[in-house]
Order: structure tokens, then C-alpha cells, then sequence
């Protein structure tokens, strides 16, 4: 009996840390990517502690596509939600002018920002993580807020 | 397969523990698996990245040793090897860490270097050893390049092993688990319920009868 008890902290303490690993890299504050081009090794504090690294050619690629004033707007990194059980990814931007642009640039076709959200098919996704390695993240979503912070 | 009852108390507080842990490995149950699909597409892609890496330096590799081949051919491998002892430099390459769906993976890049004037002779030498200068150069991009994607590969890999089998364990053990348990508390709450009507009934009988 006690060893089953132990057995069942041991489990739970498994599935909570399963929790907290699928958002531990998500960014405590993001940075602006005018910011971003100005530092010699750009990155972000995580919820973890750890540091999230940009690359320097992507920030470089995302500058190109932007004018001076869009690149104040944009905020790095770009986090796609993933709504747990529903399969929907979703970026969530406030005005979403630039993220938009961004998107639609990358997968050379027109984005819909419907009430500051775009939502995207599995195969979108695939193209815009190939090209936005690091300047894009990860995040998953229960019904209510953010998992495991 | 015959899922087995855990040992607890068949008490209404552990009915209500049981119910707690299940709702909560089920939430966990379809994290694991968005993750894990997650996990895979990115596995996928670093796939892919790896195998373009690797026929790239495969191909950097060769124009750089047939340039190297060239200029050695032009200046002789002494003359050549003597500017080259004076010409090495420093390389940087800036490491850090990211993160996908949980797992940090390193990143290399390496730091863009502005060209500077050559230390060895420019009499002595012509500009196929500036060719070949460069050709490497690209091989240690492309290096770094495979290096990222390889070890991403492996780290997406063992990751994804290590989901699988608790998204396994979840669905085919810990889950079915738990619900049997649920329901083989809740029969013997029923049990007992129908044992208490009849010992209520007997004693109303043995009342009435006195």
C-alpha cells in the first residue's frame, strides 16, 4: 500500500512536471525588434531562467521587410499558440498590421487578422518555423490561459 | 487488455482523488500529444535541414580543395604553405540556446567577420589563394550549419521517444487505470448502499413485529 502511494506521488509529480516543460521556454518580456537590431547578441529572458538567442539573419530578414516605424510595432519573439484538444494554431498580435505583413510575405499569400488573432493551417505552420526558426515560439494554450507558468 | 484496479481505501475521499488525478492526466494526456506532433513536424524539418546541410558542405568541401588544389598548383606547396603559417585568424562563433516545445537546443552562428587586409605577402601570392580563402571560409559556415542542425536532430529524437512513452503510458495504462478503479469504487459505494437498505428494512421488520 505504501509503496502504490509513493508510486502515485511519484506519478503525479511526472505529469506536473510535464506541464511545466511545455512552456518553460516561453519569453518573460518580448523585445521590440528595433531593439533587437541594435544588440550584439540578441535574446530574451525565459519564464526558466534560460535565455532564448535570436539569429542575427533573421532579425536582419524581418528588418527588410519592415519600414522604421513597423519595426518599433513588431514584438519578438512571434508566439503561435496551440490550443490543447482543438489542433488550432493561432498568432496572437494586438493590431496584427505587422505580423500580418510578415505572414502573408512568408507564405506568399493574403492573412487574415480576424480580432487580433491569424489563425494557421498545419502546413503554414511549417513554412513560417522554417524560415522563423528562432523568432518565432511555441506556446500552449488549455481553454483558459497558458499551461504549466 | 485487463486494466488493473489500484489498491486504495474505498472511501469517498479517495473517489474524489481518483476523479482529481484522472481529469488531470487527461489534461496531460492531450498536451503530450499536440506536443508530440509538435515535436515530430520540427523532427521532420530538422531532417530535412540536416541532409541539405550535409550536401552542402560535401559540395563546399570540393570547390574549396579544387581552388586550394589550383593555387597550390600556381604557387608550389612550399610557397603557398609558408604565406599560410602567417595567415591564420581567429574565428567566432556565437553559441546560444532555444527553445521548441520544451527542448533547448543549441544554435551556432558564425560572426560575421569584415574582410581584413590579408597578412600574408600580396606580391608573392595572386588571388587564387584568396579564392580558396574564401571557399573555406564558406566550409565553416556550412560546418557550423550541420553541426546545429545534427545535434537538433538528436535532441528533437530523444525527446520524442521520451513522449511517446508517456503519452503511451497515459492512454494505455495510467487512464484505463484510474477509470477502472473510479467505477469499481463507485459499485462498491452501490453495494454498500443496497446492504444498508436492507439492514434498515430487516430492523424495520424485527420493530414492527416486537
Amino acid at each position: 500500500m505504501v509503496a502504490g502511494i509513493r508510486y502515485e506521488k511519484l506519478l503525479q509529480e511526472c505529469l506536473k512536471e510535464e506541464l511545466r516543460i511545455v512552456n518553460s521556454g516561453m519569453p518573460q518580456s518580448r523585445k521590440k525588434l528595433s531593439e533587437l537590431l541594435c544588440e550584439a547578441r540578441p535574446y530574451v529572458p525565459c519564464h526558466d531562467g534560460s535565455k532564448h538567442f535570436f539569429k542575427k539573419q533573421e532579425i536582419a530578414y524581418l528588418a527588410e521587410l519592415l519600414d522604421v516605424s513597423e519595426r518599433e510595432a513588431l514584438l519578438l519573439p512571434v508566439i503561435i499558440m496551440l490550443e490543447v484538444g482543438k489542433g488550432t494554431m493561432l498568432i496572437p498580435c494586438g493590431e496584427g498590421v505587422v505580423e500580418e505583413k510578415i505572414i502573408s510575405h512568408i507564405l506568399s499569400m493574403p492573412v487574415a487578422c480576424d480580432g487580433g488573432i491569424i489563425r494557421l493551417y498545419r502546413p503554414q505552420l511549417a513554412v513560417i518555423r522554417k524560415i522563423l526558426k528562432t523568432t518565432t515560439q511555441y506556446a500552449f494554450s488549455y481553454s483558459s490561459g497558458v499551461v504549466g507558468i | 487488455m485487463s486494466q488493473q484496479i489500484l489498491k486504495v481505501r474505498p472511501t469517498k475521499i479517495e473517489l474524489v482523488n481518483l476523479k482529481r488525478r484522472l481529469s488531470l492526466s487527461v489534461r496531460v494526456q492531450k498536451i503530450v500529444k499536440d506536443r508530440l506532433s509538435i515535436l515530430t513536424m520540427e523532427f521532420l524539418q530538422a531532417a530535412r535541414e540536416a541532409v541539405e546541410a550535409r550536401e552542402k558542405l560535401i559540395k563546399d568541401f570540393d570547390a574549396a580543395y579544387k581552388a586550394l588544389s589550383v593555387a597550390s598548383g600556381y604557387h608550389g606547396y612550399i610557397a603557398l604553405e609558408k604565406e599560410m603559417v602567417v595567415a591564420g585568424t581567429g574565428l567566432k562563433v556565437d553559441t546560444g540556446l532555444r527553445n521548441i516545445a520544451g527542448v533547448r537546443v543549441p544554435s551556432f552562428e558564425m560572426a560575421e567577420r569584415k574582410r581584413e587586409v590579408q597578412a600574408y605577402s600580396m606580391v608573392d601570392t595572386s588571388s587564387l589563394v584568396d579564392e580558396a580563402g574564401r571557399l573555406f571560409e564558406e566550409c565553416l559556415k556550412s560546418v557550423a550549419g550541420l553541426a546545429e542542425a545534427q545535434r537538433r536532430l538528436e535532441l528533437l529524437g530523444t525527446e520524442i521517444n521520451r513522449s511517446k512513452r508517456t503519452a503511451n503510458a497515459l492512454e494505455h495504462i495510467i487512464i484505463p487505470g484510474l477509470r477502472v478503479t473510479i467505477s469499481y469504487l463507485k459499485m462498491k459505494f452501490e453495494e454498500r448502499d443496497r446492504e444498508e437498505k436492507g439492514r434498515l428494512k430487516r430492523v424495520k421488520m424485527l420493530v414492527a413485529r416486537e
